[in-house]
């Protein structure tokens, strides 16, 4: 990982962010294996969009495409931030939570098949509000069942980045990737500033907002596993050395008493700087010990 | 005071002192930088002292600018460019609490400085003084000459706000005899990076444009120096010139010489060897590093630091370039152009200067040459004027319109003219995503229109082109589809540019471009 950006031979990589949510999913599959689910042409597309006056789109924003990964079979569910911020509705939670079922049945018949989530979405759409909450439940208790046999690894590239439900998705995965472009968050920059007012959070002030949802923030907090360049061909290398890794021998959402003594630890009548929430350090102390 | 040096503490005393009611002051307000510290006092001034000021502000960009007005203490005001100000200004001026002088170009205000709006004060800012009031502006020299010269040389006032007094300056850009009171602002002066476009907003339609540009008109005409708007189009060009343009082996043959603020998204082109020259009305926020580190591209001081110059800059603009191109905001059926839409008085800033034909020019190039259409021994070359435009706007309202909105709000607001940036007599090309029109070929009013109306897509004006006129006019050269120019519209995307981020453009330059935080996504 480069700190910071500096040298000519950046531009020679293949920007993963420029890539569309297909191509996206496509390049993280061993050559020539990706082969799309549920593809447009089956148009099943959402039926509550037209009612509210927005074009709905054929493959509802979401992709999902079976193939290998080093070798190890796998599926991939890419969510089209380009399409109503890759926000999630009944359609598209429902081939995400199918997929992940699926892939679940394949590991019990013991065909070991590994799931990536490629996820740039400000959560649920709210034209499809109750829907999409109750698909952010379904695709949770989902991917809780599938990580037991398989790793679910979680991408956020950027530029959307991941807000709203679908962060407490990317919160059960077994492995969170980001590239510093990336954003995680529960509520997202412009919601805290549409609650708590302009002096809480300045949602137009970027160098904020990266430095408490960006990649390298979420690393260095270890609520990241990986923090990688906009490059497809490491991106692809950080998925594959993942899923060659196995499950975790325990899940992030499991350390429960960890989290609470941090969260415990944080005394939030004061304003914290996100430099102070820097854990992977010690975490990485603790592991070794 | 101690010497020229003010205590920062006395500053809104000395202006209810030096200033007078009705007094001509010109507040430095420039396209980037900003005197905001003076600005700021003189918002604090007591009103019953001081009444009724005409301004002279060539950018209005910042909130207390009005203020002023709101307060009563200025009455009048002449300007070129409010863009950041433009809803609020029309809306003080339609509650009556402000008078227009003018709206102006930036070279005919500096210009009326010296003839019919000579200051009685200005309040100009700069980097650092010394304890004579020599002055250094840092790469951010802009209007600040101009403005001190109209004072000092006329029995007017010079106050100067620094950011700082040392004992011995980088370089002087402004002479300490020309300068009457010097005072350390509490902050640096404010800076604004106008000229930054981030790669990762530009479309597909933008870049088929630009290729449209490079070709048909670029590579036609043999364009060598040049200006370019401040659009997202325009900085698809600029990111077009090291791919599309390497691969038609243009590099060397066009856009050598410019006339133009430092834009991250040149650095591509500079560090293929696209660019020769470089002179600057203004610096940009976090490129001055990359600027200092090429001083073989742009013209930098003994320091290493820029050293731009509007006026000069927007000289060069008008006379010495073969091609201005720019967009606008709505365009009508003779090919008029304003950036003032209802609601929205934004004025013009240098655009006009530069997108005419100056008539007073007597020097030759190719480009200028190509353009002649006339048989006559005496004819003379023109000046390449070209407005981008996509033929809708964002909220679907058509670019092309049969009437200007600012022929209302010149009509409403007491104008003498209407607010028009260029005139479409100035015009020579219009190029939208349907194509090129060549409106200098064109013979006669009604073809010209004809021509235009073939490149504007379903607006109210293109709907008025026939299919078979508009066939003739392709025949003829007069207007040009991306086909007929040899540009590919499958090939306009994304993978052409040679930067599609803020990451890639720090990249080229190798680290010295430091983008301000607004612009950072990581």
């Amino acid at each position: 990982m480069r700190d910071p950006i500096l040298t000519r031979e950046y531009l020679k990589r293949r920007s993963f962010i420029e890539l569309s949510a297909r191509d996206r999913a496509k390049c993280l599959f061993d050559s020539g294996t990706g082969l799309e689910l549920a593809g447009p042409f089956d148009r099943i597309e959402s039926p509550w969009l037209a009612m509210q006056d927005v074009t709905p789109e054929a493959d509802d924003g979401c992709i999902v495409m079976r193939g290998t990964i080093g070798g190890q079979q796998a599926v991939v569910i890419a969510f089209a931030g380009a399409f109503q911020g890759g926000a999630i509705g009944e359609v598209s939670g429902a081939k995400l939570t199918a997929a992940l079922d699926l892939a679940r049945a394949d590991n019990e018949k013991g065909i070991r098949t590994n799931a990536v989530l490629l996820l740039e979405t400000g959560g649920v759409r709210l034209q499809e509000a109750n829907l999409g909450l109750a698909a952010v439940a379904e695709i949770i208790s989902s991917i809780i069942a599938l990580r037991r046999h398989a790793p679910v690894i979680s991408l956020t590239a950027g530029t959307v980045g991941c807000f709203g439900g679908m962060s407490l998705a990317a919160g059960v995965a077994s492995y969170v990737v980001m590239t510093p472009e990336g954003r995680l968050g529960l509520n997202g920059p412009e919601v805290i500033e549409e609650e708590s007012g302009v002096e809480e959070f300045d949602a137009s002030d970027r160098s904020l907002i990266w430095s408490v949802f960006g990649g390298r923030q979420r690393y260095d907090q270890g609520l990241a596993d990986a923090l990688v360049d906009d490059d497809a061909d490491q991106i692809a290398k950080t998925v594959r050395d993942l899923i060659a890794q196995g499950v975790p021998p325990v899940h992030r959402s499991e350390q429960i008493d960890l989290y609470r003594s941090r969260i415990t630890a944080l005394d939030n009548a004061r304003q914290w700087n996100p430099e102070e929430l820097h854990f992977r350090a010690s975490q990485n102390k603790e592991e070794n010990r | 005071m101690r010497g020229l040096i003010l205590a920062p503490e006395k500053i809104v005393d000395a202006l209810e002192l030096l200033l007078k009611p009705g007094d001509r002051v010109v507040l430095e307000g420039d396209n980037q930088k900003q005197a905001d510290f003076l600005s700021r006092s003189l918002v604090q001034v007591d009103p019953k002292k001081l009444q009724d000021l005409h301004l002279i502000i060539s950018s209005i960009s910042r909130p207390e600018h009005l203020t002023l007005f709101e307060l009563g203490i200025a009455k009048k005001v002449d300007f070129s460019f409010a863009g950041p100000q433009s809803l609020r200004l029309a809306q003080l001026l339609e509650d009556g609490k402000i008078e227009i002088g003018a709206i102006h170009t930036y070279v005919e205000l500096y210009a009326r400085l010296l003839i019919d709006l000579i200051p009685n004060v200005v309040l100009v800012c700069a980097e650092q003084a010394d304890e004579e009031g020599n002055l250094y502006t840092g790469p951010n020299t802009e209007d600040t000459p101009v403005i001190t010269e109209a004072a000092a040389f006329h029995d007017g006032i010079v106050i100067a706000q620094v950011n700082e007094i040392t004992g011995k300056l980088p370089r002087v850009d402004i002479p300490g005899s020309w300068v009457d009171v010097v005072v350390q602002a509490d902050r640096p002066f404010a800076l604004e990076p106008l000229f930054t476009r981030d790669p990762r907003q530009i479309d597909d339609l933008q870049i088929l444009m630009g290729m449209m540009v490079i070709r048909g008109i670029y590579e036609r005409h043999g364009v060598q120096s040049l200006n370019h708007g401040i659009g997202f189009d325009t900085a698809a060009i600029e990111l077009l010139l090291p791919t599309y343009g390497e691969s038609l082996g243009l590099k060397g043959k066009i856009c050598q010489h410019w006339a133009l603020n430092p834009h991250p998204t040149l650095i591509p082109a500079i560090e293929s060897g696209w660019v020769e020259s470089v002179h600057c009305f203004g610096s940009e926020v976090g490129m001055d590093e990359y600027v200092a580190a090429r001083p073989d591209v742009f013209f930098t001081g003994g320091d290493g630091r820029l050293r731009s110059n509007r006026v000069l800059c927007q000289l060069a603009g008008q006379y010495a370039i073969d091609a201005f191109i720019g967009s606008t905001l709505q365009m009508d059926a003779d090919a008029n152009s304003s950036t003032v839409t209802k609601g929205r008085l934004a004025g013009f800033g240098g655009a006009p200067n530069m997108g005419h034909d100056p008539h007073g020019r007597r020097h030759s190039s190719p480009a200028w040459l190509n353009l002649v259409t006339s048989p006559s021994p005496l004819a003379r070359g023109r000046k390449l004027v070209v407005q981008i435009v996509e033929t809708f706007r964002s909220g679907n309202s058509p670019a092309f319109v049969e009437t200007l909105d600012a022929v209302a709000v010149g009509q409403k607001a007491g104008m003498p003219l209407a607010p028009v940036m260029i005139y479409g007599d100035d015009v020579s090309h219009v190029v939208t995503e349907e194509g090129i029109a060549y409106l200098y070929k064109a013979e006669g009013q009604a073809e010209r229109r004809r021509a235009l109306a073939a490149v504007a897509g379903v607006s109210p004006i293109g709907l008025k082109a026939k299919p078979e006129e508009t066939a003739a006019l392709r025949k003829r050269g007069i207007v040009a589809y991306p086909e007929d120019i040899g540009v590919e519209r499958l090939q306009a995307n994304r993978s052409l540019l040679a930067a599609r981020s803020m990451e890639d453009l720090v990249a080229w330059s190798g680290g010295l471009y430091t983008p301000p935080p607004r612009f950072r996504s990581w």
